[in-house]
């Protein structure tokens, strides 16, 4: 007899996304890595390609199943340029999210977004 | 010319087809402007806007997830990176810089197969 779980449209709350814990996840993992940091051309775009891997590994270790994750990471030097940043999802409401948190020192910000999607 | 029932249209992510969709929103909103403090907000708004009616317009069983970041051009430097965990064969993204004389632009669209 098939699981009543494969035809669920929705996951139970349980195992739904839950921003609040995807934003403390973000806010823990760019803190370890950003803390005391300088901004240098080199070695930034490896610390975003790293920050990016371990949020979403991160977030797979939640029990989130059936869940797609995107991660995306901007930093980016302090010279007092003005920046915006925005998203806009076109996704099921009651089933995916996203969360995002901010670092930043004297030399540099970071921006950290996560999206959550389920896949029914 | 085949014969093809439209809702049963082959559900992958065609990154060409997405890159015109934000590089002609894109054009359409931020052409010939000046970075303005005031305006940015309206303007990343009405990037996302176009490009998601145009993304659905496609008709294709996807969800979309549209980042747009606009930043001043003062010699600051910006690194972005991203990564996903998802299925390979269906999903993808795509992402457009775009610059002018004042600011860059750089938008990225994420799809993700139902």
């Amino acid at each position: 007899m098939a699981e009543a779980a494969d035809f669920a449209l929705e996951p139970p709350f349980a195992q739904k996304f839950k921003p609040s814990r995807a934003k403390e996840i973000i806010g823990n993992v760019l803190a370890a890595r950003l803390s005391g940091q300088q901004y240098h051309a080199d070695n930034t775009s490896s610390w975003a390609r790293e920050i990016a891997d371990e949020v979403k590994n991160k977030l797979k270790e939640e029990n989130w199943s059936r869940y797609k994750f995107v991660v995306q990471v901007f930093i980016a030097e302090q010279r007092g340029e003005g920046v915006r940043l925005a998203c806009r999802g076109f996704w099921d409401p009651s089933t995916d999210n996203y969360a995002h948190d901010m670092f930043s020192n004297e030399s540099l910000f970071c921006v950290a977004t996560a999206f959550g999607v389920y896949l029914y | 010319m085949e014969a093809q029932d439209p809702s049963v249209e082959e559900a992958a992510f065609v990154a060409d087809d997405v890159s015109n969709i934000i590089k002609e929103s894109v054009d359409a909103v931020l052409q010939n402007q000046q970075y303005s403090e005031a305006k940015v907000s309206q303007w990343t708004s009405s990037c996302l806007e176009h490009c998601i009616k145009r993304l659905t317009a496609l008709n294709k069983p996807f969800k979309y997830v549209v980042t747009c970041i606009i930043v001043q051009k003062n010699g600051a430097g910006l690194h972005t990176a991203a990564s996903c965990w998802w299925d390979s064969t269906t999903d993808g993204s795509r992402t457009v810089r775009w610059e002018n004389k004042s600011m860059y632009c750089i938008c990225t669209v994420f799809g993700l197969a139902i």
